[in-house]
Parts: C-alpha cells; structure tokens; sequence
C-alpha cells in the first residue's frame, strides 16, 4: 500500500488534515526569477509570474494526501487583459468628452466614470473568483460557479454604502452576506456549495477590535479639538498632532493581523459542500509571524539598499562626474536618470518579493495548516459538471489595478 | 506492477490501481478490471507535491489524472514517457520575451512618432469652439491647483488689457487671447487650450521694464496661435492612456507613466518653444520694441534659484528648456526697423505692477 491510500486508515473518524507542502526556497526562486523578469519584458511577464505562483500554491495545497491541481495558463490572463483594455478604452473616450462638453462642473463630469469603475472593480471581483474556481480541481473534478457579476456588484455596492453609514458596524453582516452569494453559486462538481458563517457570529469574534478602533479614532480627533482649543503655538500643536497619529497608527497595525486572521478564520469555517464541512484552528496570534518577519526583513532590505545607493551614488560622482544640481533641479542626464530608474525598479522589486513570500506563501500555508475537512468521504458522489469560466474579471483587475488576491 | 491513483475526470472517487509501465502504454487496472491504457506519447505530466508523479493523457479526460507516488515507477515512467513536458500551452521564455519586446517597442513607437504626428493632424481638425471648451475645462482645474486668486485692481486691469491689445492688434489675423494676473509665487506664465493666458504674479514682480513682460505673453501668444496646449493636451492624453493600461499593476507603472510623460512633454516642448519664441519675435518687431528682453528676464529668474530661496520650485516651462544663448541669441536678432512707442507709460506700468494689491 502506498501513503495515498493510508488516508482512510490514519483518520477513520472521517477528518483529513490539510497541509501546505511547498518549499520555501523554491517559491523564493519563483519570485526572484518572475521579478526580474518583469523587467525585459515591461511588466508582460506578470502573466506567467501569477500563474506560476498559483501553480505553486495549488499543487502543494493538500487534503490528506491529495493535491489541489491549477489548471489557469498565462495565456489567458493575456487574454483576459486585452478585454479589459477593450472595455476600458471607450469608457475612457467616453469620460474624456463628457468632461469636455460639461464643462462647468468638471467634479460632477468625472463622477459617471467613477461610477462606473467602482462597479467594474466589484463586478471584476466576482468574475475573477469565478475563474480561479473554474480553473482548480481536485481529485480530477473541476470547482466552478455559476451567479451574476452585476447582481453582486449591486449586493457589493449596496453594502458599502450600509457601511459607510454605518461606520464600518455593518462589516461582518456585509462580509457574511457577499461570502453566501459567492459560496452558494461555488460547486464540486455536481455539489453545490454553501456559507454558514453568519455576520453574528463575526461581530462576536471581531466586534471588539472594531469598537476598539472607533474609541481610538474618536480620541485622538477629541485631543486634536482639545488642542486647537488650547491655543498651543505652531510647532507645539504639530508636534503633538503627529504625536497622536503616530499613536493611533500603533493601535491600528497591530490589530490588522489579528483581524485577518479572525476573519480567515470565519471565512473558512462557513464552508460547506454538500456534507463536506470544514474546521479550522488558526489563532489570532498566528498571523503575526508572517507580518513581523515582513517588517523586519522589509526594513533590512531598505537597510542594505541605501548603503548600496551610497556607495553607488558616490561611485556615480566620482567616476562619471553626475550632475548633482542638475539632479536636484529635476534635470536628467542619462547616468543619473539610469541610476535613479535602477534604484526605482531594485526596491520595487525587492519589496514585492518580500511581501509576496510573506503574504502570499506565509500566510497561505499558515491559514491551510489549521485547515481540517470532516467527511470528505461524501465528495465521492460528485460527478463533473461545468465549464471553466471566461477570464475577464482577471483583466479588470489587472488594468484597474485592484486586488483579487491570489 | 505498483500501486497508484486513478481519477477518472468523470466522478470525483478516488480509484486505487494498479499501473504496468511498458515501452507503449501504459495498462491501468482498478483490481482485475481493465480501466484505460495510455499511450506513452499521450502521457503528460502535470502539477503535483513533491514526490508525486501526476499524469494525464493528452486527448483524454481533460481532468482525468494518474497520480503516481512509487519512486521506481516514475522513473520507468519517465524512460518511456518521451513527452511528459510537452503541453499544449508551452510557455517558452524566450517567446515571451520577444513578444513582450516586440509590443513594447510598438506602444514607444506609437508614443514617440505616432502620438506627435497624430496630435499634429487632429489640432487642426478639431473646431475652435470645441478647443475654448476644452480650455475652460482646463482651466477649472488649473485655478483648483493654484487656488488661483485672479487679480483683478481696475488700473492694473486697464493697463493690462491696453498691452493685450498693442499686442494683438500687431498680428494679422489677431490672435484671439484673454489674459489674466494669477497670485502665485512661482514665477511662471501658461497658455491653455482656448486663449487663456495666466501670467504669474512671482513673474510679474520680477520683472523691470514692459517690453519684458511684453515679450512673455507675446511669447505664450505664440503657443496659443499655434494650438500647442491642445496638441499637449492631445499628446499627453494618449501617452497616458497607452503607458498607464497596457501597464496594468506592474509594481510602480503609475511613476513610470509619470517619467515617460515628462519625457515626453519636454522632448516635444522644444520645438514649440522655438516657435513660440519666433512668433514672440516677431511681434515685437511689429510693435518696433526690443525682443531679447524677455530672455533676459527667464535668466533673471533662472539665475535667481537657490539665491534668495524664496521659489520653491521651477517652473516647468525653465526646467524642461532653460533659456539657452542659442535662444537669446536668436531673439537678439529680431531688432526692430524702427523704434515704436513705448507700449505703457510709466504710470500704467506701475499699475500693472500693482494689479494683485486689493484696495
């Protein structure tokens, strides 16, 4: 007998474990290798380089023994892109000539447009999801969703302005209620999903951090009024009003964390398909590894680049006798504008593979390790249904540059 | 003879087999049941966790997969198995690479010649009055960015719209300007689509003589009856557009699009600029009044940076085409046959000095 048919045996109460298998250094070369390649090939690689990713995150994403598999190609993604651009180009054209015929009211002109694309983004939202579903099988059967973009976009649009309202109390009943949209148009196969995490039950979890954040918000503006009122002089009033931001920054970053892991958490555990259910063990502290480990490095990385920005600019000073009040005057000559567009692209992308292997594969392989499935079992019965879906929200995200995540 | 998993793409059960590897097939039997048998040059690979060999069969099932987990069976596999890498999307870096090359250079191309040849065809086509609404829409914005206070004392009004017309009146046809004082410490003057011209305050303090100032606006009528802000305007639309989608999020696209379209701007500006400062020229010969001095004043004021502190910026209009001895050279040669009248009195000029001073 092999390890892949000893599941059963080693879990007969009918709960597989999930465990992320991927190696570190593996994805680190992943990453490397997509950045720089990204740079020939003026950021067209990004394609291939979120697919690969994906592929990464997927093979190695496993219940009990069984691998998820990727089944998405960068091609598509291409595709994808070019469609947006075609749906983009004439609101675009559009925007540009209503702004010059209203003249007058120029705020009033732009706000269609931000209309709009406010309503792509959520509408690209859901498309995207529904194509990442469409391209993951596991045991040989494909995820897929059915559902409206538009409807969700309407639902999404809806819940924002709840939530603006509402200053934010609204959260979890909003989030509980796009997941059930999305989760109850998911199917395996013939099993169709569900959600069962409910916004109550969020709020219990995580309203605290929610009236801890208001308290915080409310008192530092309170200090601010308290201290325009007291007359201090200038400097003084700026001193301290930085001095609160900084301490409201402090209350915030350290609850973000503990929030997503709150809400990763939830997120997981409302899964349902068919009798399938899902567990999962992850704490509040869990995520704060991978954030620190992002900071610190993060800040090492700076460290190290402005030691190599100084020896190269002295270098550059010395050696090719670079213009320095021509530089600081905003004028270009091609040894410093060289340097500058180096220094740019090394720190982008230096920080983009950091945040990528602790945000990405950290926090993933963190979040799955918790993960438990009770009565796999039951997805024997489902037989292949669906077709993969088309790539266009992939494409709004990536022309509007919003984020759908991995 | 060796274990494996077979799933059929079909149902989601997860069937145990047997595999037999030979030089043609490979025989997959679920017990003493027959279920399929691939032909080695069907048989890919796909992704799976270390240590697992996932296979499928090009042609079938799309989904179906043979995971293989026995170490010696992957290794006959892949003796046989010939294909296993092939897919029918076959990513190539290096393909990737040229055609990313290839459309990158066809989007500078069209930034760099096609763009200007198009803004340069379309300026004309396009109907004054809808140039004049463009300006206004231009120029809400242009006000919200300098909060601009328009100045607006009466005698400095006069004696600034008495220059705009010696000004006009000089050229046939007339050029169709409004020109207006706005505060600013940026000593600086912009032509906008439509005929605006906003001359800066910083600039107009600066300033010692009319025939300097003259020279200015003489100057930014140039661009105006050359249709060089809606050409800019034309230019730098479709510059953004191009750079800033075909982009997408590539970490840091937004300060590339920002680069490229300086680049952009002040490459082309160059030529404008020289066009602009001959039909400065040459109004001002008309007018029978010096058309050097004007250089003479941007020097001033480019020479005065870092002195005094006082300017917090350059104006782009000094940054991306300083005054050279080339240009002032060139305006030097435009003297007037003979010399005109002054274009204020004394007691004008002090007016328009004085325009931004609210009584």
């Amino acid at each position: 007998m092999t390890a892949t048919s000893q599941v059963d045996l080693l879990h007969p109460s009918g709960v597989s474990p999930m465990s992320f298998s991927g190696r570190r250094r593996e994805f680190l070369k992943l990453l490397v290798t997509g950045s720089l390649f990204q740079i020939p090939t003026f950021g067209f690689y990004r394609f291939w380089f979120i697919t690969k990713q994906r592929r990464y995150l997927w093979a190695n994403t496993k219940i009990g023994n069984e691998a998820f598999e990727y089944t998405g190609s960068a091609k598509e993604l291409l595709i994808g892109f070019l469609i947006a651009f075609a749906i983009l180009t004439p609101i675009y054209l559009g925007y540009f000539l209503l702004g010059i015929l209203l003249e007058e009211k120029k705020e009033f002109a732009s706000l269609p447009l931000g209309f709009a694309l406010y309503a792509l983004v959520h509408f690209g939202v859901y498309r995207a999801r529904r194509y990442r579903a469409s391209r993951t099988s596991f045991r040989g059967i494909r995820f897929w969703m059915d559902g409206s973009g538009w409807r969700y976009a309407a639902q999404a649009i809806k819940w924002n302005i709840v939530n603006t309202l509402t200053v934010g109390l609204t959260l979890p009943w909003s989030m509980a209620a796009l997941e059930r949209y999305c989760m109850r148009h998911t199917y395996f196969g013939s099993i169709q999903g569900d959600f069962v995490g409910t916004g109550t039950e969020l709020f219990k979890r995580a309203g605290w951090i929610w009236f801890l954040l208001i308290v915080a918000t409310l008192t530092w503006l309170m200090s601010f009024r308290l201290f325009s009122l007291s007359g201090l002089e200038s400097a003084a009033w700026t001193a301290t009003s930085i001095a609160g931001l900084v301490g409201l920054i402090l209350v915030f970053l350290p609850a973000i964390p503990m929030a997503m892991a709150l809400f990763t958490r939830w997120q997981i555990e409302g899964i349902r398909f068919g009798e399938v259910a899902v567990r999962s063990k992850l704490r509040k502290r869990d995520f704060y590894g991978p954030f620190i480990k992002l900071i610190l490095s993060a800040i090492g990385f700076l460290i190290v680049l402005g030691g190599c920005h100084f020896a190269g600019f002295v270098m550059l000073v010395k050696y090719f006798g670079a213009d320095l009040q021509g530089l600081a005057k905003g004028q270009l000559t091609l040894g410093t504008g060289l340097f500058v567009a180096i220094s740019y692209l090394a720190t982008f992308m230096g920080l983009g593979v950091i945040k990528r292997y602790f945000m990405g594969r950290g926090l993933w392989a963190i979040t799955v390790s918790s993960v438990a499935v009770t009565n796999l079992a039951a997805i024997d019965a489902a037989v292949a249904a669906g077709q993969p879906a088309g790539v266009i929200g992939e494409g709004l995200a990536d022309a509007l540059d919003f984020n759908v995540g991995l | 003879m060796a274990d494996a998993v077979f799933y059929d793409g079909q149902s989601a059960r997860r069937r145990l087999v047997s595999v037999n590897v030979t030089a043609s097939a490979l025989d997959i039997h679920e017990g003493p049941d027959w279920i399929a048998s691939w032909p080695v040059g069907d048989v890919r690979r796909r992704d799976a966790p270390e240590g697992i060999l996932r296979l499928t069969r090009e042609g079938a099932s799309e989904l179906a997969r043979l995971d293989i987990a026995d170490a010696e069976m992957q290794a006959a596999i892949r003796l046989h198995c010939r294909h296993l890498d092939e897919t029918v999307h076959k990513e190539r870096t290096g393909r990737i690479l040229f055609w990313s090359l290839a459309a990158t250079a066809s989007i500078l191309l069209c930034v760099f010649f096609l763009l200007p040849i198009l803004a340069d065809r379309l300026t004309p086509l396009i109907p004054v009055s809808l140039e004049r609404r463009l300006g206004t829409a231009v120029d809400n914005q242009v006000r919200a960015i300098f909060s601009g206070k328009v100045c607006e004392e009466p005698q400095g009004r006069a004696a600034l719209s008495k220059l705009t017309d010696h000004l006009r009146k000089s050229r046939s046809p007339a050029v169709d300007v409004d020109i207006a004082v706005i505060e600013s410490r940026i000593p600086n003057a912009i032509a906008l689509p439509g005929g605006r011209i906003y001359l800066f305050k910083a600039l107009l303090d600066k300033s010692e003589s009319v025939d300097e100032i003259a020279g200015v606006l003489a100057h930014e009528m140039g661009h105006v009856a050359h249709r060089d802000g809606l050409r800019k305007m034309i230019q730098a639309g479709g510059t953004s557009y191009l750079l800033g989608l075909l982009l997408g999020d590539v970490t840091g696209g937004g300060a590339i699009v920002l680069v490229s379209r300086y680049l952009v701007d002040s490459a082309y500006s160059r030529e404008a600029e020289s066009a602009a400062d001959d039909f400065a020229g040459a109004t001002m010969v008309a007018l029978g009044r010096p058309a050097h001095e004007m250089a003479l004043l941007l020097k001033r004021v480019e020479g005065g940076k870092g002195g005094d502190g006082n300017d917090f910026a350059v104006p782009a209009f000094l940054s991306t085409h300083p005054v050279t001895d080339q240009r002032l050279k060139a305006l030097e040669k435009q003297v007037p046959s003979r010399q005109g009248e002054p274009l204020l009195s004394q007691e004008e000029w002090r007016a328009l000095k004085e325009i931004c001073k609210t009584t």
